[in-house]
């Protein structure tokens, strides 16, 4: 039969990979990952991390500044749970949506508890006489992420 | 004796206009021209300055989840998709990085970037073929064309 332009859809046909032998990939990929992480075959990791309600890329020893106040006092060492990406050099491991408790660990330590520089509100409305002004002054948090490790129980 | 009213040679008169004015005036030391010292047209530009400060807070989220998007929409070209596609692909994958990490991630770590653009581009293709089902024709159909004599 002749070809016209309506035998093929006019979109591009699409074909995955054989899902056997995908499988096989995968597991080789995976094992391969979980080698070089048990030889510590990497540089610096560096990690994607929600903690105060917003989402920090965050590796080690670098400065987070957050707007609210924790309960933790100055010194102490927070782990923070929900990482949603861990990355180094040759690998990254995407968590669907966080990565488990038993493959990540970071570590972070409370330095300083202060409040934000006064922020002025105001609202003025011309020729009604209106104006309020506010002065807003938020509690500040710093922390310092000391460490990111990972475990080699990959599957 | 109680003296009921105060004499007139008692006054109270301003002490601290000095310190007043400069309440004002610091704020306005790093304007241009004469309202950065005369307190008369500084009151209204400090004024304007204030709320302007207050209205550009609440745009500035608006101005910077545009750029996020923007520079996401850029990567995401580079390697091969537009922005729509690689957002909602990743979103059904269920990997909930938001358009600040997503952005950051394609400027300071482009290996991982293009593994987020090859994993929505998967999941894209598996949309598709689940969408398109088997080709075949749904039964119950005998014909495409009924001809009445």
């Amino acid at each position: 039969v002749a070809k016209t332009s309506l035998t093929s859809p006019p979109w591009p046909e699409v074909k995955l990979p054989d899902p056997v032998e995908e499988a096989k990939y995968h597991a080789e990929v995976v094992q391969k990952v979980n080698q070089l992480i048990a030889e510590g075959h990497y540089g610096r990791l560096f990690a994607v991390v929600h903690f105060a309600s917003k989402q920090w890329k965050v590796t080690s020893e670098d400065l987070i500044m957050m707007d609210n106040a924790l309960e933790a006092e100055c010194g102490d060492r927070i782990r923070m749970e929900k990482v949603l990406l861990v990355g180094a050099d040759d690998f990254t491991l995407i968590g669907r949506p966080i990565l488990g408790k038993d493959l990540v660990r970071v570590e972070a330590t409370v330095i300083e508890k202060t409040e934000s520089w006064p922020k002025i509100n105001m609202r003025f409305w011309r020729r009604h006489n209106y104006q309020r002004k506010k002065i807003i002054v938020t509690p500040q948090t710093v922390l310092r992420i000391n460490s990111i490790e990972i475990f080699p129980c990959l599957s | 004796m109680v003296l009921l009213s105060a004499p007139r040679w008692l006054r109270s008169r301003l002490t601290d206009r000095f310190w007043r004015v400069q309440e004002v005036l610091k704020y306005a030391r790093h304007f241009r021209g004469r309202k950065n010292r005369c307190y008369k047209l500084a009151v209204g530009s400090v004024r304007r300055a204030f709320v302007r400060s207050t209205k550009a807070r609440r745009e500035k989220k608006r101005f910077l989840r545009a750029l996020w998007i923007t520079r996401i929409e850029a990567a995401s070209l580079e390697h091969g998709l537009k922005y729509p596609a690689f957002i909602s692909n990743l979103l059904k994958s269920q990997v909930e990085l938001n358009r600040k990490v997503i952005a950051d991630l394609a400027i300071y770590e482009p290996k991982t970037f293009k593994s987020l653009a090859a994993l929505a581009q998967r999941r894209r293709q598996e949309g598709f073929l689940a969408a398109l089902g088997d080709g075949k024709e749904p039964e119950g159909i005998f014909s495409r064309m009924v001809r009445h004599y």
